[in-house]
């Protein structure tokens, strides 16, 4: 296992070259006078962009160039973001949090109700449960995340006015960024609480509330039919007749002995849905201005701004890798055939 | 053997049919029988005799699709047919215990042997975890598992398939009880494991005196172990006698049939004889006996008319021939 790991561990740097190096030759398709541009705002400088050019080496070719940028992230210099405002390493650590706490109440959401809606529509195989079960699962699947993100964003901040856009209100953000807000993980869920804030921890909830039901849509239709197949699949099994035939309560034959082999796909599942989602937040963040890193990537992309694209992969990729080696020791943990092989 | 007229067991009349696609499917057609206290009852067919439906019926662990349309299945005077589901599973396991054909599969992969042993002992017993770990080494020790204490931490794809059935017999035994139900448990194994726990279920079968219901389709199989035969042939018993009497005189074709095709140990043959066509299929019956067109004595009645079992010195045979003798 600790081989596995290591082994695993090994493929980080060859999976984050490969995608860096992708993308730094995709930029190099720009010529050096757009590269150089971003960095001269003032029309009447435009004088200074062979400067530019000339300074940061744009003309170099493509390897000469991509191994300057590797020296500089070794030593730990993403360089800096134009459409940040700040170094891309400040803006990771700024909004990777909000990004990943996103992803984990989604996460959590989908994983609690996906496994009890699948097990309850499996256990109720054709009967009323299953098939309120089965319709919500495929309107989960044909709803487009942008389309259902704009409708509760009209029904329950333009109607209802229930929940704001962005990650927070104008007075938590003055509260935080004040000095009476001490910042220890990132996440603001957690710092509020280790603050004794219960004010700024529903101020963030509630903005949480509604990108995180959009996201959670897709992701639980999927969890349902999954759970619902794996389980009725394993309801089929001999071992399940043995449960039964040694005297043990329904719970116990379901739950206990079904559940435990059922929920290795959904392990799998769960996990390639979290990696997923702390990439690919993108429309949601942009539609309910959710100030995480999928937002910065967008618009780091838009304005062209090489130096954050490139950190957003790059940090895109690390967690990927990190990602799913969190799915496989999860994987091993359920499945002694795994583990002990 | 401690031979005791007092019936552990009781089957009457039963009738089990499938859900087909053109209305029910009949498999069993009114089987009937008792099993006495000590007693091992042998019930044998082909595939699709319904000898797996009925093993299954008894502890009502038919398939969704399948159900017990008449008849009771008697346990000291328990209709375990219409039992109450918490009486019914007081019983599973616990009275009645039962063991399948495919023993790897019918261990849970994810839960340890100790986890899956223990777990029965729980089920039925007011016991700490602690003793009922005692009690599952000693389980272990006695269907001969060598170092049982670590063996219990081990998960089934860790065992062979003749090691997994010692599992699910300890596991069947382990509250002592009062019936054995075994579907096939041998028809998985290598020829040479199968004789080991044949063996081992006939041992412990005569330690504790308790009944069996054994099914198989393999009559070499009952000869060792059982006290008396039920021929199974469309889901209808054909030939029920104590097994001696049975292997040296059997009176219905079929079963003649039967041991007739069975390899004779000490003589050379080229080819075997054997029952020419197939046997019918469920809702397919013909209107007579089901075992005519295969049958060599076969007359007219015998295609016209179901022969009823005729009873003669305490043997039940399903066969015109029989009849009036």
């Amino acid at each position: 296992m600790v081989n596995y790991i290591v082994r695993r561990l090994l493929m980080l740097p060859l999976v984050v070259l490969g995608v860096t190096f992708l993308l730094f030759f995709l930029t190099q398709r720009l010529s050096p006078e757009m590269r150089a541009s971003l960095y001269v705002k003032d029309p009447r400088q435009m004088g200074a962009l062979e400067e530019v050019i000339r300074e940061y080496g744009l003309r170099d070719n493509v390897f000469k160039q991509y191994g300057r940028w590797l020296k500089n992230v070794a030593h730990g210099d993403l360089g800096y973001s134009p459409s940040a405002n700040m170094p891309v390493s400040q803006a990771i650590k700024e909004y990777l949090p909000a990004t990943i706490q996103l992803a984990f109440v989604t996460i959590v959401f989908v994983v609690f109700f996906g496994v009890w809606f699948g097990c309850g529509s499996a256990i109720h195989k054709d009967e009323w449960k299953d098939i309120v079960a089965r319709l919500i699962s495929v309107g989960g699947f044909s709803l487009p995340i942008f389309v259902l993100g704009l409708i509760l964003l009209m029904i329950f901040y333009g109607q209802l006015g229930w929940f704001a856009p962005g990650g927070y209100s104008v007075q938590t953000d003055v509260l935080i960024h004040s000095g009476m807000f001490k910042t220890y993980t990132g996440f603001l869920l957690i710092d509020s609480l280790l603050n004794g804030n219960l004010r700024v921890f529903w101020d963030v909830l509630s903005h949480l509330v509604l990108p995180a039901v959009t996201l959670c849509i897709g992701s639980f239709a999927l969890m349902v039919r999954v759970m619902r197949s794996s389980m009725l699949e394993e309801l089929n099994k001999d071992y399940v007749r043995t449960a039964r035939a040694k005297g043990l309560n329904k719970f116990q034959v379901v739950y206990k002995h079904a559940g435990k082999n059922a929920i290795i796909p959904v392990i799998t599942l769960a996990s390639i849905q979290f990696i997923r989602l702390l990439g690919g937040t993108v429309i949601v963040e942009t539609i309910f201005d959710y100030p995480g890193i999928g937002r910065f990537g967008v618009i780091a992309a838009q304005q062209l701004d090489i130096a954050g694209i490139l950190g957003f992969s790059l940090m895109v990729a690390v967690l990927f890798v990190l990602g799913n080696l969190l799915s496989d020791i999860l994987y091993t943990a359920v499945d002694p055939r795994i583990r002990l092989e | 053997m401690n031979r005791s007229d007092e019936p552990i067991l009781e089957v009457r009349d039963l009738h089990i049919e499938f859900a087909g696609e053109d209305g029910p499917l009949p498999v069993l057609h009114g089987l009937s029988y008792t099993l006495p206290k000590g007693r091992v009852l042998a019930v044998v067919g082909e595939s699709g005799s319904g000898k797996t439906v009925h093993a299954l019926s008894i502890l009502r662990l038919l398939p969704p699709n399948a159900r017990i349309s008449q008849g009771e299945v008697r346990y000291k005077g328990k209709n375990l047919a219409t039992l109450g589901r918490e009486e019914l599973r007081k019983i599973r396991g616990n009275k009645i215990s039962m063991i399948f054909q495919d023993p790897a599969a019918s261990l849970n992969p994810v839960l340890t042997i100790g986890q899956q042993l223990t777990e029965t002992l729980l089920a039925h017993r007011k016991m700490s975890k602690s003793a009922a770990r005692a009690k599952a080494v000693k389980l272990l020790e006695k269907v001969g598992i060598a170092g049982a204490e670590k063996r219990l931490n081990e998960y089934p794809f860790q065992f062979s398939g003749g090691m997994c059935q010692r599992v699910m017999i300890a596991m069947a035994l382990a509250l002592e009880p009062d019936v054995l139900v075994a579907d096939e448990p041998t028809t998985a194994l290598d020829v040479t494991v199968q004789a080991q726990i044949l063996n081992l279920i006939k041992q412990l079968q005569k330690a504790s005196g308790m009944s069996a219901v054994f099914i198989t389709h393999n009559l070499a199989v009952v000869a060792g172990i059982a006290d008396d035969v039920l021929v199974l042939y469309a889901g209808m018993c054909m030939e029920y006698a104590p097994a001696a009497e049975l292997f040296e005189h059997p009176l219905h074709p079929y079963t003649q049939g039967l041991l007739n095709s069975l390899a004779p140990v000490h003589e050379k043959v080229d080819i075997l004889p054997v029952i020419t066509g197939h046997p019918p299929l469920p809702g397919k019956l013909p209107p007579g006996c089901p075992f005519a067109p295969r049958c060599p004595f076969a007359k007219d009645k015998c295609r016209q008319v179901c022969p009823p079992l005729f009873e003669e010195n305490g043997r039940r045979t399903r066969c015109w021939l029989r009849e009036g003798k």
